[in-house]
């Protein structure tokens, strides 16, 4: 009997095994050429007979990237942008998400997708109101003002990731807690949102990538002088009459790294971390 | 609070000679907008700047590079919501719709007794006046060539490049050989491929428009779309990839060679230049004549202002563009073909065989066409109906049809 | 577990929570922010539908009612992007999903390594739309991409194939970069949502004597429902609102063979300066997600939860 349930389980680790790594492969795989490319010459790239591994090695494209766009101060303003972003969300939204899950309340279901029905207007089309908006508070080309904008859209992303985590969270967990003697806003604070951090944690690297990646709002409301972001100056690069593969390829790879980075530390909260099923009690 | 008279006219005179500080220092700065993003043109772009700034030294310019697909967008953006530049870089092809949007501030007035006009003939202008306004001064020009691979010439046992497109037709079907992956033609059929659609169109003596009206040639235009779609569908000299196609492909087909010729303008020859050795390689020569005309475009490109606060000082920098040095440093940084006649003396050009084919192409070459909706016809309508007769999914009649009925919308 | 320790630390926060103002005020803080950044821009928008707005034409603007939405019946590119939207949103959808809840399971059983490979499996979501596309042009590029080049070395093609350039292909294509970009939207909240079921309804239903598959129907499914759904009706609106990476790839072509709402309102809006039309197209996508989200939501009974 156990012998079977041991292999049964070997065979279920060599199948995930294969999974994992087909998986990574097919993700990681077209980021390896794009890192090979950036350490090519132009000439390596646009050539008849392909290049595999390059037969000349250059850093050229990842210092004309850094230089020519000042990418250090795209990075930084880009950086700024998202964290102001995440902190805003995380801050009101989670309040937010918590009501939609726990309470039933008139007009609930309504502002629950009026919350989602903000995001449904392309963004094309707001472009130019929003323009409108911040700058008669002053916030064109500014960081925070960037920060706001897109706040205002991610933000029911982020209450309705997380209102779905909520939603997960039993109930009776707070009900137990409140007949302890515990006020709604501690039950809150202590017993669900520890609960809910995976989810936290998901939504809260969501918003900080989408505000990370965003180029369309941030060419319109933000000049060269002020508050531009990294996905600006990269597109600056794809100029009229030339792509400069390497370059765009050495951009790409430069922007990966901090979110790569940053998932890298909080992977283990949502990958390994708690499970429900700890909640004995 | 009470003010005595000594405070008041403290209080005055300090906000006169602020409010006064204030208009000297805004008129001392401008922006300008601007599409350059190669590292060359931008070397070009510094290099103005910083000659600008010697010469003037009160005014401060500062540039901001937008990415050129975007542009439009931008400027359109800026005009409705607020935000306008001092300054813009234009080009013939959106003139049109900047002035009817009240983009661009007419200077007439200013060129008039401009010293630097002399070296721009009426010619220069067209592109950039409507209703014999001018509001942009020209600076560089994207004259229309053809690059050709003189060394398939030669192994084909070619003379030299076609100079009419019957010709044309035969030499590509002696330069294409699909077991060695060899095209005659690099087509573009993604995006851009408008330009050369209307080119035919119009060498196979169909006006696009006259007197501000639509003024399509039907049983013309269909027999252009058919002779330059046929290249790909019949004939099949041309790449298989065409149909999505856009600038960077049919220049990595040329530079990779992949195809023997390409049509495309004095812009790109630094890109060719560096894939390619010049005369040996690759040469130059005007585009080949349709049966009923020589279609090549000159287009001007310039500068223009687009408000009026600091219109000295905007002046100063977009007609400094024109003054020779100026244009001379834009040639050195980019090989610009440049708008001014006194730069066209410069022995970078003269001395340079290949530049031999555009001002050859400067006798015959005509402007752009330029009407309002100009680029939306040609991007939404003209390109995706060409696109269809490309992948066999409509006739040449249809396409033609369909570009009619968009150009009389366009024009309505 | 004691909580009424805390009590005094966060006392006043804690007293307002008591009290039945308590659901307003953590709704407060979010619904100011989008009622006054997005709000107005949203309802401005959706106006200008009704109104003749061509920048090139500056004295046709005025009133003109739902002559925009008259115009679109009869245009047949926007049938055609209509038709293109759905297929595109509904296959990308569908493989996003799949690949994702795979991707989820096997991170989920937590095997050594899974750290490296779940940095590695999200990799994808972390470019953004413009350099995704950028890369995967260059991929599938019919003279310069490496896919074609290994393609054949493998003899599944005799040459490069114009994967964008084919009007039979160039959808599926860009589907394909699309799934590929997008999965790990799914995976990792299907992830973070798997971690959420306790292991005691396994255990449980294990000793009842359900097998795996019984298990994954009627505890795993369920459990996600909520999650799924939110996954699903959000990437559902950013597939249909964004246009970036069918900019990139095909620019609609070939002849409108990849044409859809998103950049079809785009263009219209920024090259055709049309911005009535380009309003009630987007109009129309609104309302098409609203349908959508309402159909979904009430089919799944999320709301009843």
């Amino acid at each position: 009997m156990a012998a079977t349930r041991r292999s049964r389980r070997m065979a279920a680790d060599i199948l995930t095994y294969f999974v994992l790594v087909s998986m990574s492969l097919f993700c990681i795989g077209p980021i390896v050429w794009m890192f090979l490319t950036s350490l090519k010459l132009e000439a390596d790239i646009v050539t008849q007979t392909m290049q595999y591994i390059p037969s000349r090695i250059t850093f050229q494209n990842y210092v004309a990237i850094w230089t020519q766009s000042s990418f250090p101060v795209l990075i930084g303003n880009s950086f700024i942008v998202t964290l102001i972003t995440v902190v805003v969300c995380l801050a009101t939204g989670t309040l937010a998400a918590y009501a939609f899950s726990r309470y039933t309340f008139r007009g609930r279901n309504t502002l629950m997708l009026g919350y989602l029905v903000v995001r449904m207007f392309p963004a094309v089309m707001m472009i130019i109101p929003l323009y409108v908006v911040l700058r008669s508070v002053g916030l064109i080309d500014s960081r925070i003002g960037l920060a706001l904008a897109y706040t205002s859209f991610l933000l029911p992303l982020f209450v309705w990731m997380l209102k779905g985590f909520f939603d997960a969270a039993p109930k009776e967990l707070e009900s137990a807690a409140r007949i302890d003697g515990s006020t709604r806003f501690g039950a809150m604070l202590w017993i669900v949102i520890p609960l809910a951090r995976n989810g936290l944690v998901a939504s809260s690297v969501f918003i900080a990538i989408a505000a990370w990646n965003e180029f369309l709002f941030a060419l319109m409301l933000t000049t060269g002088q002020g508050s531009r972001t990294w996905p600006v100056g990269l597109q600056l690069m794809v100029g009229e009459f030339q792509l400069p593969w390497g370059v765009l390829a050495a951009g790409g790879i430069l922007s990966i790294l901090p979110v790569m980075l940053m998932f890298a530390l909080v992977q283990r909260v949502m990958v390994q971390g708690l499970t429900a099923g700890a909640i004995k009690g | 609070m009470q003010l005595n008279r000594r405070e008041l006219l403290a209080g005055a005179t300090a906000m006169a000679l602020a409010s006064q500080m204030g208009t000297a220092r805004a008129a001392g700065a401008i922006n300008y907008w601007h599409h350059f993003a190669s590292q060359s043109e931008m070397e070009g772009l510094a290099k103005i700047i910083a000659l600008f700034q010697a010469k003037y030294p009160g005014t401060k310019v500062t540039q901001e590079g937008i990415p050129n697909s975007e542009y439009m967008a931008k400027v359109s953006s800026a005009v409705v919501a607020g935000g306008k530049p001092d300054t813009g870089m234009v080009i013939t092809e959106r003139f049109a719709d900047l002035v009817a949007m009240n983009g661009l501030v007419d200077l007439s007035a200013r060129v008039k007794t401009w010293p630097g006009k002399s070296n721009f003939p009426d010619n220069r202008w067209k592109g950039l006046s409507q209703d014999d306004k001018i509001y942009a001064v020209p600076a560089f020009a994207f004259v229309d060539w053809m690059y050709y691979r003189a060394d398939y010439f030669e192994q084909a046992g070619l003379s030299g490049p076609p100079k009419n497109f019957d010709v044309f037709v035969q030499a590509a079907r002696k330069l294409t050989d699909p077991s060695k992956g060899r095209y005659a033609f690099s087509m573009r059929g993604g995006a851009g491929a408008f330009k050369y659609v209307i080119d035919v169109m119009e060498a196979f003596g169909s006006p696009i428009v006259k007197d501000g009206k639509p003024a399509i040639d039907r049983a013309a235009a269909i027999e252009a779309v058919t002779f330059y779609s046929d290249l790909f569908v019949k004939e099949k000299v041309v790449p298989p990839s065409a149909p999505n196609d856009s600038y960077r492909q049919i220049m990595e087909a040329f530079r990779t060679g992949q195809t023997a010729m390409v049509w495309h303008h004095t812009g790109s020859l630094s890109e060719i230049s560096g894939a390619l050795k010049q005369g040996t390689q690759f040469q130059t020569a005007p585009m080949p004549a349709g049966p009923k005309a020589q279609i090549a475009r000159v287009a001007y490109a310039g500068n223009g202002v687009m408000k009026e606060d600091n219109i000295e000082a905007a002046w100063q920098w977009v007609s400094f563009w024109g003054e020779p040095e100026a244009a001379i440093a834009l040639l050195e940084a980019t090989g610009y073909f440049p708008a001014s006649t006194a730069a066209l003396q410069d022995p970078r050009l003269t001395s340079n065989k290949i530049y031999d084919a555009a001002v050859k192409t400067l006798d015959f070459g005509r402007l752009p066409n330029t009407f309002v909706g100009a680029a939306g016809w040609s991007e939404n309508v003209v390109n995706p109906a060409f696109q269809s007769v490309l992948t066999g999914q409509s006739k040449p009649a249809d396409a033609v049809d369909r570009m009619i009925k968009g150009l009389d919308a366009a024009m309505r | 577990m004691d909580t009424g320790s805390h009590l005094p630390k966060i006392g006043m926060i804690a007293e307002l929570s008591e009290t039945r103002y308590w659901i307003y005020l953590l709704l407060l803080p979010s619904l100011v922010i989008i009622l006054l950044v997005i709000a107005y821009p949203t309802i401005y928008g959706m106006a200008i539908s009704f109104r003749e707005m061509r920048l090139t034409r500056p004295g046709l603007t005025g009133w003109v009612g739902f002559k925009h939405y008259l115009v679109m019946i009869d245009d047949p590119v926007f049938w055609v992007a209509l038709k293109n939207t759905v297929l595109w949103v509904t296959f990308a959808v569908v493989l996003e999903l799949g690949l994702g809840f795979i991707a989820a399971t096997a991170l989920n059983r937590n095997v050594p390594g899974t750290g490296i490979f779940a940095v590695l499996i999200l990799v994808p979501y972390f470019l953004p739309n413009v350099v995704a596309g950028h890369m995967w042009a260059l991929l599938l590029d019919p003279r310069l991409g490496v896919i074609n080049d290994i393609l054949v070395r493998i003899g599944i093609l005799s040459s490069y194939k114009a994967w964008f350039a084919d009007p039979n292909t160039a959808l599926a294509a860009t589907i394909f970069v699309e799934a590929w970009h997008g999965f790990p939207f799914f995976a990792l909240l299907l992830l973070a949502g798997l971690k959420g079921i306790p292991q005691d309804l396994y255990k449980a239903a294990a000793v009842d004597g359900a097998g795996p598959i019984a298990q994954f129907r009627l505890i795993t499914v369920p459990m996600l429902k909520s999650v799924i759904a939110a996954a699903v009706i959000l990437r559902v609106i950013s597939l249909v609102n964004s246009p970036d990476l069918l900019l990139i790839l095909t620019g609609g072509g070939p002849g409108d063979a990849t044409q859809v709402l998103s950049l079809y309102a785009f263009q219209t809006a920024y090259k055709d300066f049309n911005f009535g039309y380009a309003s009630a197209l987007s109009v129309v996508m609104f309302v098409i997600l609203m349908v959508f989200a309402y159909a979904y939501i009430r089919l799944s009974k999320i709301g009843q939860e």
